[in-house]
C-alpha cells in the first residue's frame, strides 16, 4: 500500500480504520476492511478496483450516505461519525454534491427544478451569487435550452450533465460521483468527464469518482485502487501504464 | 409457473395488505350484522316467551284484540273461574303531581296475579289493587319517580290516579315505562289491548278453547306455544328488515373495497410489469402469466374472506357480550350465526375481490416481452383510452343531470336514486381529469409552506389514474356523509318549523285563578327562562269539559312564542287544542257554548294541533265579549336553547304547585324528537364510517405502494439533503392532498345530492322546507378527512424514512 504524502490538515476527506461489514457470523461480508485514506482538496480522484471490491461502499461512507461499522471519517473538517441523522443530512445538503450512475433526477421535476433542489430543500431562495453561478454552470454544461424539460425528455448524457450542474450550483466542497459515465457512450462520457475536470480546475472543487473504466480514470489527477475492501494503492497523477499495472496485479 | 406463483405470493404479501384489509372489513361487517341480528332475535324471542307466564291459552289476533272479543273472553273467564291477564299498552299523557312526564308516555299492563305477572319487581312490591302501579327502573331514574308517588294517567275527567308501589326490570318485548292493572288502563281513552293471556282453572284446556272460540268473533284462541311461535316470527321479521337495511351499508363498503382492491392490483401489476415482461422473455405465454396472477388474486380473495368471516364472528360475539354487560342481559340473547349468511358473506367477499382484480389482471396479458427492456411510462389522460373515458364521463354527467332535474320535477325518489348513482359514476369517470387539476390547485395553495408540499403535490399528480382511483374510494364515503348531513340539516329545519307550530309555547303554566305578579316574577327569574308572558283569560264552563280557562293572548304574548300564527284566533272563533280534545273524548261539536259567570256565548270551534296546555284560545276582542273579568290565568314561558327540559320542568313545577297551576312542558317532546334525529344521523354516519375506513386503508395503501416504487427517488432526495422529517412530511402531505381533494369533491357532490333529496322528498311533505348548508359539519368532514388522510400515511412515511440513503440507492 502506498501512503499519501499529504498532511491531515489539508485533506478534503480522510478515513481512519474504516470498516463496513454486512451481516454477521460466518456469512458476514467485509465490504470495507480497515481503510485509511486521505484525499487532497482541489483534486480529481478516481476510485477503481474490481467489481465487489467495495468502491460504492467506500463512496457511500465517505459521503455520509451510509454508516460505517467502525472507524472514523472526517470530511471538510467535520467528523461524520459523530453527526446525528439530521445534521448529517444537512451536511450533505450544504457541503456535498452527488452524481450517480442513473436515476439521478426526480422525474416529476424539470431540469431547472432538479438543479436548484438542494437550495430549495435548505429553504433558501436562489440568491444573486447562486443565480450567477447557475447561469455560468448551465452555460458551461450546455444546458441553457434544456432547463424546462423533464428528465424523461433528456438524453442520458444530458441527464448526467444536469446532475453535475446540481452538484456544482451549491457551495459543495466535494462532489461524489459513482460511475457517472456507466450508462453513456464514449462521446457523452468524454463530455461529462471533461466537465467534472473543469469543475476541479476552474471552480476549485474536489471530485471523487468511482469508475472501472480506464479511459475515465485518465481524466483524474489521483487514482485509489481497491481490492477486497482494502486500498491496494493510491497513485498520484499516474501514467496509463502505471495505472494498468496497478490494476493488473490483483486481477 | 408454480415456483413463480409461490415466490411472488411470498414476495408480495406485504403489498396485498390493503386489499386484504378492505375485503376483511367488508366481509366481517356482514357477519357482524348477522351475529347481532341473531342475538337481538334471541333476546326478543325470549322476551315474547316470558310475556305470557303460567298461561295455557292466548286469545288475540295478529295485531291486537277487538273490544267485543276482549269482553267476551273476560266474561267467560269470570264465569268459569279462570285467571286472565290482559296484555295492553298505550301512549298516554302522564303527570306526577303538577309535573307533566310527557304527553306520550308508554303505559302497559301488569297482572295483579303473581304467577301471571311478566315483570320482575326489583324494588318495592307488585301492584295488588287497580290503583297501584309498577314503574320501569330506567324510566323511574330518568323521570325522578319514586315509590309512593301518585301518577295521573290521561287527562281531564277520565284521568286515572295510581300510586307507584314498585320498580321493575325493563322488558324487551311490549315494554313500557309505567305498568298498571288492565281495569285501570281500560278506563283511559287511547289504550289498546293486544291479547289476553288465559289460564284454565280446571285444566280442561280443550273444552275451554272450544267455548272461547264460540264467543269471540275474529280473535284466534291458541295454545301458548303456538301463539308465542307466531309472535316470534312476527317480531323477527322486523329485525330482518333492519339487517337487510344494514346490508345496504355493507354493499357501500363492498363497493369501496372494490375500488381499493382494483387500485391495489393496478399499482402492483404496474410495478411488476418488468417481472411479467421478463417471464414473457424467457418463454411464458400470455395465458400462463394471466393464470398465475388470477390464482394469486383468488388466493388473496379466499384467505381474506375466511379471515373476514372468522373475525366478523368474533367481533359479533364480542359486541354481544359488551351489550349484555352494559345494557343488561334482557336486551340481547345468544348469537346464532346463520350458515347461509356466512356462506353468502364468504362467497360475496371472494366474488368482490375477483371482480375487482379482473380488469387489472387482464392488463397483464397485454404486457409485451419488450416492456422488460424499456422503462414503462405511466398512462396519462392524453392517451386514447383516457380521452374516451373522459368523454364518456362528460356524457354520463350531462345525461344524469337531466335525469336529476326530472326527478325533482316529478318528485320521484327512484328516479333520483338512479340519476344520483349515474352522475356519481360519471364523476368517477372524469376523475383522472378533475382530480389532478384539483391536486395541482390545492398544492399551489399550500406550496408556500415549503419544498415538502411542492414535491408532494408533484408526486400526487404523477399518475392521474392512480390518484383518481385512490380519491374515488374516499369520495364515496364523503359524498354519502355530506349528503346525509345536508339532507338531514334541511329536513331538521322543516321538522323544526312543524314542531314550532305544534309546540308554540315551551312551557305553559295554566290555572283557573288569577296569577299574581310575584308568581310571574318567580317564573321569569327561573334559570333558563328567556321570556315569561302572562296571558289574560276567563274561566268558563262548557258541556263535556267542566270548567276550562279561555285565554285571549294579545299581540305581545303571541309574539314571544315560536309560532305566533298558531296562536292567532279569528275574532268570534275558539281554538280547541289536543289537551282539551282529549276531554271531549275526541268528538268536537261544531259550536261550543261557553258559560262565564252565567253569561252564555256560542262560538264556532276550530280544532288545532298546537299545544299550550288545557285551555281554549280566542281572540282578545272575543274574550272581552265573553263577560267575566279577564285576569292572568296562564304564563307562557320560552326557554333558552339547550336548557335541560327536566330541570326547567322541575323548577317551574315547584312554582306551579305553590300557585295551583298545571304545567305543560313541550321541551321534553322536542328533546325527544331531536334525540331521534341525532340517533338517526349518527347511526347512518357510523355505518358509513366503515366505507370511510376502507377508503383510508386504500389511501395508506396507495402511498405505501408508491413509497416502495419510489425508493430510489427518496434515497436520492435524502442524499441531496432532505431530512427524515422532511421526507415523512412529503409523504404525509401526499396523503393529505389526496384526502383533501376527495373531501372537497365529495362535499360539493354530497351537498348537491342532499339538496336534491330535500327538493324531491322533503318538499313534497313540507313545501317551504329550507335548503340548509350545515357549514360546521361540512367543515368538520373536510378537516376529519384531511387528518385521516394524514394519519393513514404515518406508517408508510415512517417506513420510507427509516431506510438509509445508501440502501435506497441500490434498490431496484
Ligand atoms: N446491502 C448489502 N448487503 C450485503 N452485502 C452487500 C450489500 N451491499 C454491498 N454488499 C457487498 O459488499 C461488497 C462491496 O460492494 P460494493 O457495492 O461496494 O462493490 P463495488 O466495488 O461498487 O462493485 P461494482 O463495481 O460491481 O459496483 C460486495 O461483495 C457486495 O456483495
Ligand atoms: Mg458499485
Amino acid at each position: 500500500m502506498t501512503t499519501t504524502t499529504h498532511e491531515t490538515s489539508t485533506t478534503a476527506a480522510s478515513a481512519r480504520g474504516l470498516t463496513k461489514t454486512y451481516g454477521d457470523g460466518p456469512a458476514a461480508v467485509h465490504a470495507l476492511d480497515g481503510i485509511d485514506l486521505d484525499l487532497a482538496p482541489g483534486r480529481f480522484t478516481a476510485v477503481m478496483g474490481p467489481s465487489g471490491s467495495g468502491k460504492s461502499t467506500l463512496m457511500h461512507c465517505l459521503a455520509g450516505l451510509d454508516r460505517p461499522t467502525d472507524g472514523s471519517i472526517v470530511v471538510d473538517g467535520t467528523d461524520l461519525t459523530r453527526l446525528g441523522d439530521d445534521d448529517l443530512t444537512r451536511f450533505r445538503r450544504d457541503r456535498l454534491g452527488f452524481v450517480f450512475q442513473a436515476f439521478n433526477l426526480l422525474p416529476m421535476l424539470t431540469a431547472r427544478q432538479n438543479i436548484v433542489l438542494p437550495i430549495e430543500l435548505a429553504g433558501r431562495r436562489l440568491d444573486a451569487t447562486a443565480a450567477t453561478r447557475l447561469d455560468q454552470v448551465v452555460d458551461v454544461l450546455g444546458l441553457a435550452d434544456r432547463l424546462d424539460h423533464r428528465p424523461g425528455e433528456l438524453s442520458g448524457g444530458q441527464q448526467q450533465r444536469v446532475a453535475i450542474a446540481r452538484a456544482l450550483v451549491g457551495d459543495a466542497s466535494i462532489v461524489f460521483a459513482d460511475e457517472p459515465t456507466g450508462n453513456l457512450d464514449s462521446t457523452a462520457s468524454a463530455e461529462v468527464l471533461s466537465y467534472l475536470r473543469r469543475s476541479v480546475r476552474e471552480l476549485g472543487r474536489t471530485v471523487v469518482m468511482v469508475t472501472h473504466e480506464l479511459d475515465a480514470a485518465a481524466y483524474a489527477d489521483d487514482v485509489v485502487v481497491l481490492a477486497d475492501g482494502r486500498i491496494r494503492s493510491h497513485l498520484h497523477a499516474p501514467s496509463t501504464d502505471e495505472l494498468v499495472d496497478a490494476l493488473k496485479v490483483g486481477a | 409457473m408454480r415456483t413463480v406463483l409461490i415466490a411472488s405470493l411470498r414476495a408480495h404479501t406485504r403489498r396485498y395488505v390493503a386489499a386484504f384489509v378492505a375485503v376483511t372489513i367488508a366481509v366481517g361487517f356482514v357477519v357482524v350484522t348477522n351475529a347481532l341480528a341473531s342475538a337481538t332475535k334471541a333476546g326478543l324471542s325470549q322476551g315474547v316467551d316470558d310475556a305470557y307466564p303460567a298461561s295455557d291459552l292466548v286469545v288475540g289476533e295478529r295485531y291486537g284484540i277487538s273490544e267485543h272479543d276482549l269482553r267476551a273472553t273476560l266474561e267467560t273467564a269470570r264465569r268459569e273461574g279462570d285467571t286472565t291477564s290482559v296484555i295492553a299498552n298505550g301512549w298516554l299523557p302522564v303527570r306526577s303531581d303538577d309535573r307533566t312526564l310527557g304527553s306520550e308516555v308508554t303505559v302497559g299492563t301488569v297482572s295483579t296475579d303473581d304467577t301471571m305477572r311478566r315483570q320482575d319487581v326489583t324494588t318495592g312490591r307488585a301492584p295488588r289493587s287497580d290503583r297501584e302501579a309498577l314503574v320501569d327502573r330506567g324510566a323511574a331514574k330518568a323521570d325522578g319517580i319514586a315509590i309512593g308517588d301518585v301518577l295521573t294517567l290521561g287527562s281531564g275527567p277520565q284521568g286515572q290516579e295510581v300510586t307507584v308501589v314498585g320498580l321493575a326490570d325493563s322488558v324487551s318485548y311490549l315494554g313500557a315505562d309505567v305498568y298498571v292493572p288492565w281495569p285501570t288502563l281500560s278506563r283511559v281513552p287511547g289504550a289498546q289491548a293486544d291479547a289476553v293471556s288465559y289460564r284454565v282453572g280446571d285444566g280442561a284446556v280443550g273444552r275451554r278453547t272450544a267455548q272461547l272460540e264460540d264467543v269471540v268473533d275474529d280473535a284466534q284462541v291458541r295454545t301458548r306455544p303456538a301463539y308465542v311461535d307466531d309472535r316470534v316470527t312476527m317480531v323477527n321479521q322486523g329485525v330482518d328488515v333492519i339487517s337487510y337495511l344494514l346490508l345496504l351499508f355493507a354493499a357501500i363498503a363492498a363497493f369501496v373495497a372494490v375500488l381499493v382492491i382494483a387500485n391495489t392490483f393496478t399499482i402492483l401489476f404496474a410495478q411488476r410489469t418488468r417481472d411479467f415482461a421478463l417471464l414473457r422473455c424467457v418463454g411464458a405465454t400470455g395465458r400462463q402469466v394471466l393464470r398465475s396472477v388470477r390464482v394469486e388474486s383468488f388466493a388473496l380473495a379466499v384467505v381474506a374472506s375466511v379471515i373476514g368471516v372468522v373475525g366478523g364472528a368474533g367481533a359479533g360475539y364480542g359486541l354481544t357480550a359488551l351489550v349484555r354487560a352494559f345494557a343488561g342481559p334482557e336486551r340481547i340473547g345468544a348469537v346464532s350465526l346463520s350458515p347461509s349468511w356466512l356462506v353468502a358473506a364468504f362467497v360475496g367477499g371472494v366474488v368482490v375481490t375477483w371482480i375487482a382484480a379482473w380488469w387489472p389482471t387482464r392488463a397483464v396479458t397485454r404486457v409485451s416481452p419488450l416492456a422488460a427492456l424499456r422503462p414503462a411510462e405511466s398512462p396519462g389522460v392524453r392517451s386514447r383510452g383516457g380521452r374516451v373515458r373522459a368523454g364518456l364521463g362528460l356524457a354520463v354527467v350531462a345525461a344524469s343531470t337531466a335525469v336529476l332535474v326530472g326527478a325533482v320535477t316529478a318528485n320521484s325518489l327512484p328516479v333520483l336514486l338512479v340519476g344520483g348513482m349515474a352522475s356519481f359514476v360519471g364523476v368517477l369517470l372524469l376523475g383522472p381529469v378533475i382530480v389532478p387539476a384539483l391536486l395541482r390547485a390545492v398544492g399551489r395553495l399550500l406550496r408556500r409552506t415549503g419544498p415538502s408540499l411542492r414535491i408532494a403535490s408533484a408526486n400526487a399528480v404523477r399518475n392521474p389514474r392512480r390518484s383518481a382511483a385512490t380519491t374515488a374510494s374516499l369520495l364515496v364515503g364523503v359524498t354519502l356523509t355530506t349528503a346525509v348531513l345536508t339532507g338531514m340539516a334541511s329536513a331538521r329545519g322543516a321538522i323544526e318549523s312543524q314542531m314550532d307550530a305544534q309546540h308554540p309555547v315551551d312551557v305553559a303554566l295554566t290555572g283557573e285563578t288569577s296569577i299574581g305578579a310575584a308568581t310571574l316574577r318567580q317564573v321569569a327569574d327561573t334559570r333558563g327562562v328567556t321570556a315569561a308572558r302572562a296571558v289574560n283569560g276567563v274561566v268558563a264552563t262548557a258541556k263535556g269539559l267542566g270548567s276550562v280557562p279561555v285565554l285571549g293572548p294579545d299581540e305581545t304574548a303571541r309574539r314571544s312564542t315560536l309560532d305566533p300564527a298558531a296562536l292567532h284566533a279569528v275574532p268570534g272563533r275558539v281554538l280547541v287544542p289536543p289537551d282539551v280534545l282529549g276531554d271531549l273524548d275526541g268528538e268536537v261539536p261544531d259550536r261550543l257554548t261557553l258559560d262565564v259567570d252565567g253569561r252564555r256565548t256560542t262560538l264556532p270551534t276550530r280544532v288545532v294541533g298546537s299545544e299550550w296546555g288545557r285551555a281554549l284560545v280566542v281572540n282578545p276582542a272575543t274574550l272581552r265579549g265573553l263577560g267575566g273579568d279577564p285576569a292572568p290565568l296562564a304564563v307562557w314561558v320560552q326557554a333558552a336553547d339547550g336548557t335541560d327540559p327536566d330541570t326547567l320542568g322541575g323548577d317551574l313545577g315547584a312554582v306551579a304547585r305553590d300557585a295551583d297551576l298545571d304545567t305543560t312542558n313541550a321541551l321534553k317532546d322536542r328533546a325527544y324528537v331531536d334525540l331521534q334525529l341525532d340517533v338517526l344521523v349518527y347511526a347512518v354516519l357510523g355505518l358509513l364510517g366503515i366505507a370511510v375506513a376502507i377508503a383510508l386503508v386504500g389511501i395508506a395503501n396507495t402511498v405505501g405502494l408508491s413509497v416502495l416504487e419510489r425508493g430510489r427517488e427518496h434515497a436520492l432526495l435524502r442524499a441531496l439533503g432532505l431530512t427524515r422529517r422532511q421526507l415523512r412530511r412529503v409523504l404525509a402531505a401526499e396523503g393529505l392532498l389526496l384526502a383533501v381533494v376527495a373531501a372537497v369533491i365529495g362535499t360539493v357532490l354530497g351537498t348537491a345530492y342532499g339538496w336534491l333529496g330535500v327538493l324531491t322528498i322533503v318538499r313534497t311533505a313540507v313545501p317551504d322546507a329550507p335548503l340548509v348548508m350545515p357549514w360546521t359539519e361540512l367543515g368538520a368532514v373536510v378537516v376529519v378527512a384531511a387528518l385521516a388522510g394524514l394519519a393513514a400515511c404515518v406508517l408508510p412515511a415512517r417506513r420510507a424514512a427509516r431506510i438509509a440513503p445508501a440502501q435506497g440507492l441500490t434498490l431496484d
